[in-house]
Formats: structure tokens, sequence, C-alpha cells
């Protein structure tokens, strides 16, 4: 009885209660790990040279902030990110697009985005310097690879995956050739393709983040190598603190976009 | 080229008191290849659907109902025979088909699905929307306009899809199983919604259906096809009186509608059978 009391609770209701719990629920653990690191850290279990408490870090962050230099390679990482997301995105959502409606297009490139894909996108930094220089174009084109690639395959699979019957309902009703493409092809896949370009945003931070490590003197990637070679762990800290705020930050941000775009997309379920 | 081909000659020897039908389909065939294999989807299929008609076609699965309706709605080529839509306005679209899946698209708000094959067609969009709300309302669908069809009942998704139809006003209304996803009460209550929709639209209509009583319930013939390939086995005239009610399914004469197609369709079911089982 009690069995089947709890399963008629299981209703959309009970569903979004659990979600709710559950953001609460990743604070706690937040919480916890950094409480635990700062009780760690001032009773030394931890060697405070290296983990300093989060106050401590807190405190740096804040400085740090207020002197405006974590604003300067911010905005030299974010003006980086920016660039290399709408390098990779643009063209990608367009080869995308075509190949996923020409067949012949995609047996060809298959094998070459197969071959590129799974190199590490740093490695393409020497060989986009000889290209383009020593200079921004270079770094840009080195976190663009992969995320370019990224967002051809998931826009490819867009189109890929429409529905069949949706796509001849459409033609039936009138929608051929270009108005087929901009009315039916193009939204159907926008849900992929937001994926896409989401998975891409992320690639692109850590691979601007690792270039500047090895190939940038200004940047928070720069920055954080510097503070660590010179053994400033403090400033590492605060360094990590923000590019992983702007991470979020990005992440949350074309979420945003994506659900203003697609109303129509079910939550919890790219179902068309 | 299609097109030319699906239209009907203008004139045909009009001596006779009965007017032209509306659609006429003579020795039609469809062959498809599945793998290596040709199957033979219709054979020998002749039909005459006369205008303002509602045209019921029934049987097993797999006989090449679909795939007639397919045809007229210039999905599908045939391989043979001659079908013919006689237009009356050449502004309008031959057929508009309404999908069992109802297939709305499902980024377009309902009206903006509804407007979708006069957008196409180009008309302009206070005219589409106009036109489109007009329909709605008449479907009873006003107050839904802007929802989105993952937000609609399967009903309501079906009676958008009539819409969309209606919407683009076609020559021949073509409904493929609409209501076969449905569960039976709401079955039920659209086959009436549409017994009134087609008395107000005086839509020639050609209606897919795996359901005799809904035939019976819906048509003014009742065509029985064979199992694959399919062909016309007989043509049930169906003389229940008009406007038709649900209460009529318990009607002496429904039974007995029903009973004589049911004997028809029998051994073609049973054929489609050991065909899916040997074949």
């Amino acid at each position: 009885m009690p069995r089947f009391g709890r399963l008629c609770m299981v209703e959309p209701g009970a569903r979004r209660g659990r979600r709710e719990g559950g953001i609460l629920l990743s604070l706690t653990s937040v919480v916890a790990l950094l409480s635990l690191w700062e009780v760690a850290a001032g009773t030394g279990w931890i060697h405070e040279a290296f983990f300093p408490r989060p106050t401590v870090i807190g405190a740096q962050f804040t400085a740090l902030v207020r002197e405006g230099i974590l604003g300067q390679h911010l905005s030299v990482t974010l003006g980086r990110l920016l660039w290399s997301f709408l390098v990779s995105a643009l063209p990608g959502v367009a080869l995308g697009l075509v190949l996923g409606v020409w067949r012949t297009a995609r047996e060809v490139v298959d094998p070459l985005v197969a071959f590129v894909y799974p190199i590490p996108s740093v490695l393409f930094l020497p060989l986009a310097a000889i290209v383009l220089g020593r200079g921004e174009a270079a770094r840009v084109a080195t976190a663009a690879v992969t995320s370019f690639l990224l967002v051809v395959i998931n826009t490819t699979a867009g189109v890929r995956q429409l529905d069949r019957s949706l796509v001849e309902a459409a033609m039936h009703y009138g929608a051929r050739g270009w108005r087929l493409f901009t009315k039916v092809l193009l939204p159907g896949s926008l849900p992929w393709i937001f994926t896409g370009l989401r998975l891409a945003l992320g690639l692109t931070l850590i691979v601007v983040i690792a270039v500047e490590m090895v190939g940038a003197e200004t940047g928070l990637g720069a920055w954080l190598w510097l503070s660590w070679q010179t053994l400033r762990v403090r400033d590492m800290y605060a360094g990590l603190l923000v590019i992983a705020l702007l991470g979020m930050a990005v992440t949350y941000g074309l979420e945003a976009v994506r659900r203003r775009l697609l109303p129509w997309v079910q939550e919890g379920e790219s179902k068309l | 080229m299609q097109e030319t081909l699906r239209q009907a000659p203008q004139e045909k020897e009009v001596a006779l008191a009965k007017p032209p039908p509306k659609v006429v389909v003579w020795d039609l065939e469809v062959t498809y290849l599945v793998g290596r294999r040709r199957v033979t989807a219709l054979q020998n299929f002749s039909l005459e659907v006369q205008a303002g008609e509602f045209c019921c076609i029934v049987g097993p699965s797999g006989c090449g109902k679909s795939t007639f309706l397919r045809v007229l709605a210039g999905l599908v080529s045939h391989t043979a025979g001659r079908v013919e839509i006689r237009r009356e306005d050449a502004s309008r679209p031959l057929t508009a088909m309404v999908f069992q899946e109802h297939a709305l698209l499902p980024w377009r708000t309902v009206l903006d699905n509804v407007a979708f094959g006069p957008e196409n067609r180009g008309i302009p969009k206070a005219e589409r929307y106009r036109h489109a709300r007009e329909i709605l309302a008449k479907m009873g669908l006003s107050g839904f306009e802007h929802a989105y069809p993952h937000q609609l009942s399967g009903g309501m998704k079906q009676r958008v899809g009539i819409a969309r139809a209606l919407a683009n006003d076609p020559e021949v209304l073509l409904m493929d199983e609409p209501f076969a996803a449905l569960d039976a009460q709401t079955r039920n209550l659209m086959q009436e919604e549409l017994l009134r929709v087609w008395a107000q639209f005086g839509k020639t209509v050609i209606y897919v259906t795996h359901a005799i009583d809904e035939a019976v319930l819906l048509g003014d013939r009742v065509v029985v096809m064979t199992a694959r390939p399919g062909r016309i086995k007989a043509v049930v005239p169906v003389n229940l009186e008009r406007p038709r009610t649900l209460e009529q399914k318990g009607s002496a004469r429904f039974a007995e509608l029903y009973n004589e197609i049911w004997y028809l369709l029998r051994e073609e079911v049973d054929a489609a059978l050991r065909e899916a089982v040997y074949g």
C-alpha cells in the first residue's frame, strides 16, 4: 500500500522538488569543502604555503580586483575567448548545415574531421604561429580549431536527426529549397547546434587558458602560470577563481540565450 | 510534371447529368525497391471520388492504403496508371494531408503551424494570420494560438493538424489514420468534431483508416482494399442518414454495415498475416 502511494507521488511536482533539493545539496557540498579546507589549513593539516585558507584567497582576490590587475587579464582572456568562439561557431554551423544535407560532402569531410578532432588543440599553436605569425591571430586560431569541429559535428548530427516525416510534411505544405532550409532544417537542428556551441565554448576557454600559459604575456592563463613559477600561490588561486567564474558566466549566458531562442524545447528532454 | 499529370482535363463528355468526379484514379500501380527486391504496393487500383464526398478506405496493414494517399499528396510517384484531381481554382493546392502522427513543426506556435501552407504560398502575413485565426476558431482552438505543440494533448495536436490542412484550402483533404494514435474517448470526440467540420467546409475527403466503425460512421462510401498488392476488393455505400452522430453506432443498420465490411476484410487480414509470417 505505501508503495502505491509513493508511485502516485512521482508526478511533476515531486520531481521539481527533488531538483530544488539538488541545488541545495550541491551548495552544501561546496560550503563543506571550503570549511574543511579552512580548518585544515588553519590547524596546519595541510601546508598553508601551497593551500592558503579560502578566506585568505578571498581577501587576495578582492585586493587584486580592486587594483584592477585581474580585470585587465580577464578582459584580455575574454577577448580571445569571444574571438575564438566566433571564429569557430559561425563557420562551424554553416559547414555543419551543409554536411547535414549533402551526403557526398559529408563523406569527403568525415575522415578529415575524425583525423584532426582527437589532436589536443594546444598542439596547433606552433603550426598556427608559423602560418599566422606569433600574435593574437595564432592564439585565437589555435583555440578555435577543435571547437570548430565540435560545432560542425553537432550541427551535422542535428540536421541528420530531424524526423523524416516532419520534413516530408513541411514539403507537402510547400516548403522547398531555401525555404525548407530556413524554416525547417535550421530551426529543427537548433537544439543540437546549441549543444555543440555550449561544448565548444567550454573547450575554447580551456584552450585559450592553455595557450596563454605557454604562449602569452597577458591573460588569466599567463597570470596563473607566472604566479605559480614565482610561487605567488595566493595570486594563482585568485586566477583560478576568476577562470572558474568566467567559465560559469559564459556557459549560463549561452544557456539563457538558448532558452530565449528555443522556447519550444521541452525542459529536460530534447524531444522534438 | 506531377502537377500536369495530376490535373484533370477541363472537359470530359459532359453529356451525362452527373457532375464530373473530383478525383479519378485509373489503373494505378506503385512499386518500390526494398533492398534489391521490387515490391508492388498498389496494382490495378481504380477509383472515382465525387466532389464533396467523404470517402473512407479500409484495408489490412501494409495494403498500400497510405501509399495511395501519398500518391495523391505528391509525396510518392506512381509507376503506372493515371491520377487526376479536378482543379477549380488554380491558386489553391490540390491536396492537403492530415498525418497520422500530426507532424506539426514543434518550433512553431499553433498559429504559425496553421499558417504554414499559406506562408509558403506567399500570402501576406496579416491575411494568412486572419485566415488561420478564423479556422482555429472553427476548430475550437481559440486561445491556443501561441501555444507550442508539445504543450497540447494528442487530440488538440490533431485538431491543429486538421486546421493546418483546412487553412491551405485544398481541393481534396487527405487524412491518413489521423485518430489512430488517440485514446478511444478522444477518438470518439474527434470523429464527431470532424463530421461537424466537414459539414461546415464541404470538402472532398479521402480518409484512410483501419477502424471499420470509424469508416462507417464518417464515410459516404467505404472502399475495402485487398492485402498487398493493394487492389480494390469492394466499395460499400454507407446509406446512413446525415448529419451523423455517435448514437448511430448503436443502430441495426450500422451493425449490418460493420459486419458486411468486416466479412470482406477478414480474409484479406488473414492473407496479410500469412504474408507477414511466411513472406
